[in-house]
Formats: C-alpha cells, structure tokens, sequence
C-alpha cells in the first residue's frame, strides 16, 4: 500500500509540474486545448497529412520555385 | 578498476536503452515522454545524444567538400546550443523573478532530446546526396519529389517546433504566451546569427 501510495504521489507531481495554459480569452483557451489534446499522442496523424497539403499548397502558389528550394535545402546538410 | 570499467559499460548500455526508447516515445507520445525527460538526471543519455551529433558531424565532413574539420563544427554546434538553451533559461529568470522552478539542467535534457528530428533531417538529406544528389529538375518526377521532400522537411520541423515547446513549457514552467514571446525574440538574433554562419560557410541550414 505504501508502494502504491509513493508512486501515486510521484506520479501526480509529475503530471502537474505546470499549471494549466490560460489565454485569457474562453474562446482561444478552449481552442488551443482542443488543438493540442490532437498533438500530445501521435502527433504525425496531423502533422503528415497537414505538410503533404502545405507541400502542394506552395507548389501550387509558387510553381517551380519549389524545385530550386528542394535544391537549396538538398544541399544544405 | 575492473569493476569500474564494467560498471561505466553497463551505464552506458543502459542508457542507449534509454535513449532509443525516449526517441520511440517522442514519436508516439511526445508531450508524456517530454515531461519524463524534464525530470530526467542521467547524464550518459546526453552524452549518447552528442556522440551522435558528432557521428553526423564526422559523416557529413566526408561527404561534402567542408572546409573545416567535424571537430570544429561541432564546437560550433556547441556553442549554438549552450548559447539557445542559455538565453532561453536567462529570459525565463528575467520573466519569472520570484520563481525558483525554473532549471538549467531539465532544460539542457530536454532541448538534447529536442534534437533528434534536426538529426533525422541532417541524416536522411546527407544519404539522399548520395542516392539522389541535387540539383532537382522541373520534370515531373522532380516536381513530385519536391513536394515530397518539403513536406518531409515541413513535418520533422513541425515536430522539432512541439519537442522544443515541450521543453522551455516543462524545463522552465512558462505559458504558452511566455514561450511565444521568448521565441520571437529569440528569431531576432538567431536569423542574423544564422546568415552569418551561412556566410562564414559552417552551416547553410542552422543544425539547432
């Protein structure tokens, strides 16, 4: 039981180690909540499908500046 | 003496153990795992995530025609990294005057780990020069890897920009408003900082 207790303990001081994000307006604090509930667990469910649409979306935007930016960054290790 | 040597070679294996499954974890669980790390004292773990950095150092020296040695660009790399995690830590004093929750060491842990989507990038661009080296042409096939390629990079920056909230939000307690002022602060030297390292020829892409 004491176990038990030690690591509960250890635990919930390890989960409130920061207080709660406010930003001040209702709105925007449960929206950033909501937002980031998506990207605490496997955020790469968003994240691929959202850069795959951003990766077309400058392509179709800027054209074929996106070939000479693959280049650039090719390069750029 | 034995026993010693034994005793750094178990440390050591423990803690790439340890590593590997942290880098899993961020992966899967990047805000839990994050929150470990903060909280994290092993120092072999840091250590391991150096060696690495090096490892890539010394890789892309033989790869590209560097004019300096992987030696001097990671003392480079050092000093980019203890000058990021020391601003950062700086400001936080400077904002939170009274509070004593905020930590160096916690910050310097987790901003280590924060490290592995630049490896990763740094990595998988040094194999494809070799499989597929640039310049990339207006073809199809080169427009299709190029939208593949900016979504690859955008992805692992998106991650490097959650690992590295994860860590000032847990290493030094601050809001997301905090942060968000702290890094736009932190872009106004760090731009010009990295065109000069651009133009000295030590990084073309900020290794941060």
């Amino acid at each position: 039981m004491k176990t038990a207790n030690f690591y509960l303990k250890k635990k919930m001081k390890e989960v409130f180690i920061v207080e709660p994000n406010d930003l001040n307006i209702d709105f925007l604090t449960n929206f950033y909540k909501k937002a980031t509930s998506y990207l605490k667990t496997t955020p790469f469910i968003i994240i691929i499908p959202f850069s795959f649409l951003a990766g077309l979306f400058i392509y179709l935007i800027f054209g074929y500046l996106i070939v000479r930016l693959t280049t650039l960054l090719q390069y750029g290790f | 003496m034995v026993f010693r040597k034994e005793q750094i070679i178990v440390n050591f294996i423990t803690s790439l153990i340890l590593v590997v499954r942290n880098f899993f974890l961020l992966i899967f669980y990047p805000y839990k795992t994050m929150r470990k790390i903060s909280l994290e004292k092993d120092h072999w773990q840091i250590l391991i995530i150096f060696l690495l950095v090096f490892f890539y150092f010394k890789l892309s020296y033989f790869l590209k025609d560097n004019p300096y040695p992987a030696s001097f660009t990671f003392f480079a790399f050092l000093i980019n990294f203890f000058l990021t995690a020391g601003f950062f830590y700086f400001l936080s004093k400077l904002i939170k005057k009274n509070d004593n929750s905020a930590s160096f060491k916690s910050l310097f842990f987790s901003l280590s780990y924060s490290l592995f989507p630049t490896l990763i990038w740094f990595e998988s661009v040094s194999l494809l020069y070799l499989i597929l080296p640039p310049p990339r042409t207006t073809s199809i096939l080169g427009v299709s890897f190029s939208i593949f390629f900016i979504a690859y990079s955008l992805s692992l920056l998106l991650w490097k920009l959650i690992l590295v909230f994860l860590a000032i939000r847990f290493s030094l307690r601050l809001s997301f408003y905090q942060i968000l002022y702290l890094w736009f602060l932190y872009l106004i030297w760090f731009i010009p900082y990295s065109i000069l390292l651009y133009q000295v020829k030590l990084f073309r892409v900020p290794f941060i």
